[in-house]
């Protein structure tokens, strides 16, 4: 049987559309730009995560963002008027969540279907330095890795019988943490090795086997964002 | 084409790791470096794909020549378009997430075209059976075929000179075999290959010239068909593992006599959420005070087996009974401790005494002075414990487990990686815990440690296969 490799984009957007959006939740969701004059903007931003888990078919992590925002915005529409004090500290969290969660959603988007390989060259055609590339594709990489190993020790620790309820839950955190450590540094160190004896090196020419380039859908959302900023400048003028 | 000149190495605060190093590596042979740990084979490597000196900085003197050039002259990224490495640990060599994208890693960093890339990858497909890892997460794969990934990696960037540093540490028989694979290859192109490695057995139909180094020194060359003539004494004598390639799932170890108490295991299924299940055991009887090595293929469920055994697997409903207790799966964490492969895992403190010391249930000082000298780390108590060596460091966690009081200790691959003197101590330790009264559960695919030190061999496809027979020893003979 032979093999082609498959060169279709692995999503529908590119890594810098990706970027711009997730740039775009943070200031205008987050942050909460433009105030009251943005709430078209405001809650087209805060769906857009949601629609693009569910274009990837990333059925799981679109469930939990449906069922989070269900919950959170029905908490919300029940907290209100005079709450006592336990509601209102309910209230207060639920509203720092709503507000997180887009940001959230949209880096998790980004992480689950970019390929580091296209990170890197999409940073290239943004012009963006090596020196910042290159650590931020290795973070990239890096996250599983501290998951596995983070889940190992907790099982270790699960053995040794440290556990909240063991009288020891003090020590809990430095036992974690030190063996974390130990072992990303290690990880590290190996991966830079690695990484250096295949010609990875900043201020090289590098090629990408992928097609990373901007297309329809991408040139619309960027379109969009333009639109967002320009409203948000112009409606100071006019409000 | 490579030529070492007069090379000692020094590490930047260590000791001297090379000393006098004068050899010319034959062109277009494969080149086995051989010898006890700590004899400066991963050193040799090092000096070879350029990390020595540009990576690891320390004290080098004399000259290593590459394509007539020294190494210090040219700058990493040149010398890996000529020279490919492949390392110890598959889990530390990718930069990718998927498959494809790294073997297409190095080609891309030297800014070939992508057609070209293109190309090579489907030409390598075809030569290497590599379809089924293609386009998949490696984060999912197991460490045999993330060891095949790193070698197509390689191949695809087509160096003239490739260096392997123990590839096959982690593997279990199957992924050996892949990697032999790889090696009959590169043989086939004529490519220099140099391999530092202690598992042997699986190299001598390959190898054309063999250093086997000692303490920073060549202490003898000889060609391969020298080597493959030295018998099991000699070779262990310049401690090098034995030369039987043999399928730790195959061999056969003599029945166990007379009387012994016994370990039940009930319920025994378990499979990953949304995976197939691994294994279905509804009963089995083990004999309690023995050394038992589980055995069987990467990826088969052994590790799984034995966290559910000791009690981390929370969807594994088993039960296990000893002595007439019954234990479930909270009361087992109590009772069992596993040791597992990485055993950094597992040290938490930053005194070798205090890790002993809080896994007793009342802290007693000179109890736990007793126990690190049986285990000889009395020297030690007072040292940080990821700053001891591997098979200290397997001790402590051991000590810990003894401390704790636990009847019954899991070893997950207690010699994966370690030259015949490492895995002759290992082998002690677990016979002395055998004479202490304690059972031992292993898993591991290393042949020599089965035959060294093991009482009982299962293997999980039969346990798996022949479920509906409860005694042990009719799952081993097969009846």
């Amino acid at each position: 049987m032979d093999y082609k490799v498959d060169l279709k984009p692995a999503s529908l957007i590119d890594p810098r559309t990706k970027l711009l959006l997730l740039f775009m939740i943070s200031v205008f969701v987050l942050g909460g730009a433009g105030g009251e004059k943005m709430t078209v903007f405001y809650w087209i931003l805060v769906f857009v995560p949601v629609l693009l888990l569910l274009s990837e078919r990333k059925w799981k992590l679109f469930f939990i963002s449906v069922l989070v925002y269900g919950c959170s915005y029905g908490a919300q529409m029940f907290l209100k008027g005079d709450l006592r004090p336990w509601e209102s500290v309910l209230a207060l969290s639920v509203y720092v969540i709503v507000k997180f969660l887009p940001a959230v959603f949209m880096a998790r988007y980004t992480m689950a279907t970019t390929k580091v390989s296209e990170f890197i060259a999409a940073g290239k055609k943004m012009h963006l330095p090596d020196t910042l590339l290159i650590p931020v594709s290795v973070i990239f990489r890096y996250f599983p890795t501290i998951g596995e190993e983070y889940s190992c020790i907790r099982d270790a620790m699960k053995m040794r019988g440290i556990c909240l309820g063991g009288g020891k839950a003090s020590q809990m955190v430095e036992y974690r943490m030190v063996p974390l450590i130990a072992d990303c540094t290690v990880i590290g160190e190996e991966l830079s090795a690695a990484a250096l004896t295949r010609g990875l090196e900043v201020g090289i020419q590098r090629t990408c086997i992928w097609n990373v380039k901007l297309r329809f859908l991408d040139y619309l959302i960027m379109g969009f964002c333009i639109f967002t900023v320009v409203w948000c400048m112009i409606g100071g003028f006019f409000l | 084409m490579i030529r070492f000149e007069h090379v000692s190495f020094c590490y930047a605060g260590g000791s001297a790791s090379l000393k006098e190093i004068d050899h010319s590596i034959k062109p277009g042979k494969i080149t086995l470096i051989c010898g006890p740990s700590g004899c400066g084979k991963t050193t040799m490597i090092r000096c070879v794909n350029g990390l020595i000196p540009h990576f690891y900085k320390g004290d080098l003197q004399g000259r290593v020549l590459v394509k007539e050039r020294q190494t210090t002259d040219i700058p990493l990224q040149k010398l890996s378009r000529y020279v490919g490495s492949v390392f110890q640990n598959p889990r530390s060599q990718f930069f990718n997430v998927d498959t494809t994208s790294e073997i297409a890693f190095g080609c891309e960093n030297f800014g070939m075209k992508p057609e070209e890339i293109i190309d090579r990858i489907e030409k390598l497909v075809r030569q290497t059976n590599l379809r089924s890892l293609m386009d998949r997460n490696i984060f999912r794969l197991s460490g045999g075929e993330k060891q095949k990934i790193a070698c197509a990696g390689v191949a695809c960037q087509e160096p003239e000179v490739i260096t392997l540093d123990e590839p096959s540490a982690n593997l279990d028989h199957e992924g050996v075999c892949g990697l032999q694979k790889m090696l009959a290859l590169w043989k086939k192109q004529g490519k220099t290959v140099l391999i530092a490695e202690h598992r042997i057995a699986y190299l001598l139909p390959y190898i054309d010239e063999v250093l086997i180094m000692e303490d920073g020194r060549i202490r003898e060359e000889m060609t391969g068909e020298a080597f493959a003539s030295l018998s099991e004494e000699e070779l262990h004598k310049r401690g090098l593992r034995g030369k039987t390639f043999e399928n730790a799932v195959s061999m056969e170890l003599p029945p166990l006599k007379g009387e012994r108490g016994k370990i039940l295991l009930e319920h025994f299924r378990f499979g990953y959420k949304g995976e197939k299940v691994l294994f279905d055991i509804p009963r089995i009887e083990l004999p309690a005070g023995e050394i038992i090595a589980i055995v069987g293929g990467n990826g088969r469920g052994k590790t799984t087996f034995l966290r559910c055994l000791c009690g981390m697997e929370k969807r594994c409903k088993a039960l296990v009974t000893m002595n007439g207790q019954t234990w479930n799966r909270k009361q087992r964490l109590k009772h069992f401790y596993m040791v597992m492969q990485d055993v950094n895992h597992q040290l938490f403190t930053d005194r070798v005494l205090e890790e002993v010391l809080i896994s007793q249930e009342r802290e007693d000082k000179e109890k736990a002075m007793e126990i690190l000298g049986k285990l000889d780390l009395e020297e030690v108590a007072e040292r940080h414990p990821l700053s001891l060596s591997g098979g200290q460091k397997q001790r402590v966690a051991v000590a810990s487990a003894l401390a704790s009081g636990r009847e019954i200790l899991l070893f997950d691959e207690p010699t994966s990686g370690l030259d015949h003197s490492h895995m002759r101590q290992v082998a002690r330790l677990l016979d002395d815990l055998k004479k202490q009264g304690k059972t031992v559960i292993l898993v591991t695919h290393d042949g020599e440690l089965l035959k060294e030190v093991c009482t009982v061999k299962l293997s999980l496809e039969d346990l798996n296969r022949k479920a509906d027979l409860f005694s042990y020893e009719a799952v081993q003979q097969g009846t």
